[in-house]
């Protein structure tokens, strides 16, 4: 059997808060494979995001083991987690966090300039088109709508052919129609690059099409079942 | 009813906390300080010289007589008008030790009344008269600390003053009436006046001035004394002065300096209005849900307005109050310290008058920098809730604001000039600032432009791509950033080339020009064994010597010469005046003709030729100069070339010699001689075998000259470090504004795997090309501004002065890359998930 992409122990979040230290996660132990679509689901405050942050080294476990790409990220530097991304994993967020200073094309050419590539520029507009945007490459994030500004950030995300896409409740400032719009997006790049969708949403119907949900509860796995 | 809607809306706003209104406050507090500081410094020393007018008078009144002492006709008037009366005679001199060391000094030759005012402090510490009965067999003598370590004699040793020797029984500690404006040539020496007999000084023709101090009776009318003194003795040359304005010319200085100053302290004002417009626009921007809200439940746009005018409004007074309080309080607390520094007396206290100007140019400034953004919010519309585009908008205002801003301009520069009594000052310096501004918001939207041009060629460099979009797209500081910085260091550069240009004018060219000396108070029969003593000397290449009286031009076309000329310098004062029958060698006539070798006939005068187109005058037109008292009246036959610039031999007035027939006088010589050792010789020489002349080193008097330069520049360098630190205080301002865009930028950047070092560098590369594009306009305007003050004013060459120049764009550079990554350090430590967790 080949190792897991993603592969928690006993992984624990604790943050520092105005009444103290907080509990997020508890003793999260999980595995993630390759190819796999994992839906992550419970209610609000349950820890999904956080989960998802963990994954993706955005944030540090204070207990326990976190390992994405067969490296264990509690031992990595900030830097040393950043090269990671750049070369791994594709992030998509509730609010887009286009940078503002930026034109779309430009948002999207960021992470393969970061990775030297010298085609930056072009597959950014190759990205863009994919998603339908390649006609708006020149406006900033303030002149595009949610769900243009979500396109981009899809597209980002997917630019780098990242193995691993980690996408934060991606519809959830969305209209129904622009949100499913958007997953069709989402699940497409999936698709045609084969990599792995780890996906925090609210909405059943999204998580059924994923390989696999993993339910939380105060920050506890309540499930992990196949869909 | 919208004001009192507003002040209720407005209260509720400032409940927050004055959080975002750091900038605006300390922007308000430094530009109001700078003022409120040289106002408060200048009226000091005014009232310094004002309280203390007697003493630095040495009485309560002052006759003053250049070249003879007074005649019977004003010795009565003053026997009849005072109660006491004291003479001195006040005159340059050579101080020349048994070692042969000599020194040239400022003697004052006084009578045993003297000081009416005051005391003369000695060390060691003795009553004046007994140091000055001298001692084994030489009458006494004291001088100043400088002139006894140059000579090299301490105490009981002896020198001589012409063929006259003395003993220096103490040194000064304290003269209580220096008479000059800070700016003498020589140390003083004070001497018993009756000591002088026997010195070959003070003969007939000598420079000397004589002053008599009197004691009024308690009961005198001043004013009115003034009239009779001016009526008694119109056409003496008898100059009158009382303790009211006993140092005219001092008094004058510091109030020019401080005007100049005043106006170097606007452009910190201009800065801080650029700052606090900034601050105000980042304030309403936060705002715009409010406003759209309120908009939303009524408010109509006059009530938006008054809410946020009447927050300004409060924040500005609390800004004035608090620049008020440091302005004003820092020198009166720093009193004492500063007086010991100051050659003036000072009597540091908080004046009303420039409290009142500094307040009054905050109001403005403030108005001027706030109303466009104010107009702006106005036109916040409800929809603003749902949709951004109907925020707040930049730019343009409509003509309506824009004539309140142009018309409260106006009356910043009329008040300005009201103050600094110099309309002509004023307008340059505020055509220097908008011009800076204008230059520097060309710039920034250039660089901008740039940004957003060159940001898509940039494939491969994500470092400089980062940086560049940060200046050219949205939500950039680069116009604030460019704009406070920028016009700092552009009042710096421009201090930098004037300066430098003027040192370089004076202490680098002018000594290769000049002379080496002049010798003054050479009699008619020195005169053939001078030239024959320097004809021999081999390291001589040129001595010019020609016959020099002092008079005062009292009347032009019979009219009163200040009335024709009034301000300008030729009839400010008395002048030197010499005559010649042939036409002096390298001496040029513009217009008229000489009188020639020989002449004879009436008096005739030629005058300086850009002297006299200054003054307004013509061939043709009277001159009257009183010589030693007796008035000599001649038309301008001829106009002449004369450049004072060389330091050479140069008179405005001469006229033909039958016209100052009989009227004693000595002479004056220059000469240049090419080595130093040469003019050691020709020093010792001429000074040992003609004690009574007076040699003046050109080097001293332009190293005197380049130290004063250095004190004025460095006063107006620290008017410009305001506007500097008030320009670093926008900076940050501005970078702390952009940290939260820069955090959030850094975040999205970590987590598409940039690594902090590069990060770093991009934050660093911003901050670099907006601090090296400030520093260059700053170069230009800079040396623009010094070029045009050294063509147009100075009448100097200019060359571009290059260590000053460079100095101002690494400044540049290196200011903002201080405050952009002090303000890098947050962004680059926070984890993303925090940062971007708080954009949800």
């Amino acid at each position: 059997m080949t190792s897991p992409l993603l592969s928690l122990d006993g992984a624990c979040l604790a943050l520092e808060g105005n009444a103290g230290l907080i509990e997020i996660l508890h003793s999260i132990t999980l595995d993630v494979h390759s190819g796999e679509t994992v839906g992550l689901v419970g209610p609000s405050g349950s820890g999904k995001s956080s989960l998802l942050m963990l994954m993706g080294g955005l944030e540090r476990a204070t207990g326990g083991t976190v390992r994405a790409m067969g490296q264990d990220l509690g031992t990595m530097n900030e830097d040393a987690l950043a090269r990671l991304r750049r070369a791994h994993v594709g992030v998509v967020f509730q609010s887009f966090h286009l940078i503002p200073t930026m034109t779309a094309l430009e948002n999207v050419a960021t992470p393969l300039e970061l990775a030297g590539r010298p085609d930056a520029r072009t597959r950014a507009l190759e990205e863009l088109d994919a998603v339908g945007l390649a006609a708006r490459a020149g406006h900033y994030p303030s002149q595009l709508s949610g769900g243009e500004q979500q396109r981009v950030a899809l597209a980002r995300a997917a630019a780098p052919r990242p193995a691993l896409i980690l996408a934060d409740e991606p519809t959830g400032n969305l209209d129904s129609t622009t949100g499913a719009a958007i997953i069709d997006l989402l699940f497409g790049l999936r698709d045609r690059h084969g990599a792995t969708l780890v996906l925090v949403t609210h909405d059943p119907d999204l998580a059924a099409r994923c390989d696999r949900v993993i339910a939380l509860r105060d920050g506890r796995l309540e499930t992990a079942a196949a869909a | 009813m919208s004001l009192r809607i507003a002040a209720r809306l407005a209260r509720r706003e400032l409940r927050g906390g004055l959080k975002g209104f750091r900038i605006f406050l300390g922007c308000v507090i430094l530009g109001v300080a700078a003022i409120a500081a040289v106002g408060t410094l200048r009226e000091s020393v005014r009232a310094g010289l004002a309280t203390q007018g007697a003493e630095l008078l040495g009485g309560d009144a002052e006759l003053e007589i250049t070249y003879r002492f007074a005649n019977e006709t004003e010795r009565v008037w003053m026997a009849e008008n005072a109660t006491r009366v004291s003479e001195i005679a006040d005159f340059r001199s050579m101080a020349v030790t048994g070692e042969g060391q000599r020194e040239l000094t400022q003697v004052k030759a006084v009578d045993a009344a003297y000081p009416l005012v005051g005391a003369v402090g000695l060390s060691p510490d003795m009553p004046l008269a007994t140091a000055l009965a001298g001692a084994g067999g030489l009458p006494g003598a004291v001088m100043e600390p400088v002139l006894a370590n140059r000579l090299g004699i301490a105490p009981g040793d002896s020198f001589r003053l012409g063929e006259q020797g003395f003993r220096l029984m103490a040194l000064i500690t304290r003269e209580p009436d220096p008479s000059r404006a800070g700016f003498g040539l020589g140390p003083r020496t004070i001497v018993a006046r009756t000591a002088l007999d026997g010195s070959g000084l003070l003969a007939p023709g000598s420079l000397f001035t004589s002053r008599y101090r009197l004691d009024l009776p308690a009961a005198a009318d001043l004013d009115a004394l003034a009239a009779r003194a001016e009526a008694a003795l119109d056409g003496t040359g008898a100059r009158w002065n009382d303790a009211r304005n006993a140092s005219p010319r001092v008094a004058e200085f510091v109030t020019r300096l401080g005007a100049f100053l005043v106006l170097v302290g606007l452009s910190g004002l201009a800065v801080g209005g650029v700052g606090i417009s900034a601050a105000l626009r980042a304030y309403l921007a936060t705002k715009v849900q409010v406003i759209a809200t309120l908009r939303t439940l009524g408010a109509d746009q006059r009530t938006i307005f008054l809410t946020y005018f009447l927050q300004v409004g409060l924040l500005a007074l609390l800004g004035i109050l608090g620049g008020l309080l440091l302005g004003v309080g820092l020198p009166v607390a720093l009193g004492p310290l500063i007086s010991a520094r100051l050659p003036v007396p000072a009597v540091f206290a908080p004046y009303p008058a420039p409290m009142i100007e500094a307040a009054l140019y905050s109001v403005l400034s403030v108005l001027i920098f706030t109303l466009w953004p104010l107009a702006r919010a106005r036109e916040v519309r409800a929809a603003a809730l749902y949709r951004e585009a109907a925020g707040a908008r930049h730019g343009w205002p409509g003509w309506p604001w824009v004539g309140v801003t142009l018309a409260l301009l106006a009356l910043l520069i009329g008040t300005a000039a009201a103050f600094s009594g110099n309309l002509r000052l004023t307008l340059w310096t505020a055509g220097g600032i908008l011009g800076a501004l204008a230059a520097l918001s060309l710039a920034a939207l250039l660089v901008t432009r740039a940004a957003r041009a060159w940001r898509p060629r940039l494939t491969g460099r994500p470092a400089l791509g980062w940086a560049l979009g940060a200046i050219g797209g949205p939500g950039s500081t680069a116009a604030p950033v460019m704009l406070s910085l920028g016009l700092g260091l552009s009042v710096l550069a421009a201090v930098g080339q004037i300066d430098g240009n003027l040192r370089r004018a004076i202490a680098g060219d002018l000594p290769d020009r000049a002379p080496s000396f002049f010798f003054v108070d050479l009699q008619q029969d020195q005169i053939p064994w001078f030239l024959d003593r320097l004809a021999t000397d081999p390291a001589v290449s040129r001595v010019d010597h020609a016959p020099m009286l002092r008079g005062f031009i009292t009347r032009i076309n019979d009219r009163p010469a200040r009335e024709v000329a009034p301000g300008h310098w030729v009839v400010e004062g008395d002048r030197a005046v010499s005559y010649a029958g042939a036409l002096p060698a390298r001496t040029e006539i513009t217009e008229g003709t000489w009188w020639g070798e020989g002449y004879d006939g009436p008096p005739q005068i030629s005058f300086a030729a850009e002297e006299a187109a200054e003054m307004g005058l013509r061939l043709g037109d009277e001159i009257t100069v009183n010589i030693l008292g007796r008035d000599f009246t001649a038309p301008i036959t001829s106009l002449r070339e004369v450049d004072f610039s060389s330091v050479g031999m140069g008179f405005v007035m001469l006229m033909n010699p039958s016209a100052l027939a009989g009227a004693p006088h000595t002479f004056i010589a220059t000469v240049y001689a090419d080595s130093a050792e040469a003019e050691e010789a020709i020093l010792r020489d001429v000074t040992d075998r003609h004690p009574n002349v007076t040699a003046i080193s050109v080097r001293d008097a332009l190293l005197r000259v380049t130290d004063l330069l250095a004190s004025l520049a460095s006063a107006t360098s620290w008017g410009a470090s305001v506007t500097l630190l008030t320009g670093f205080l926008v900076l940050i301002g501005a970078a702390a504004a952009d940290q939260r865009a820069r955090s959030y930028e850094a975040a999205i950047l970590k987590v598409l795997g940039a690594t902090r070092a590069r990060i770093l560098w991009g934050l660093a590369l911003r901050a670099l090309i907006l601090g090296a594009a400030a520093g260059l306009v700053a170069l230009g305007a800079g040396i623009g501004g010094g070029w045009a003050v050294s063509h147009f004013v100075m009448e100097t060459p200019f060359t571009v002065i290059w260590p000053s120049a460079l100095a101002i764009v690494a400044g540049g550079i290196a200011v903002t890359l201080l405050a952009g990554l002090a303000y890098a350090i947050g962004p680059l430590a926070t984890r993303p998930a925090r940062v971007l967790r708080g954009r949800e």
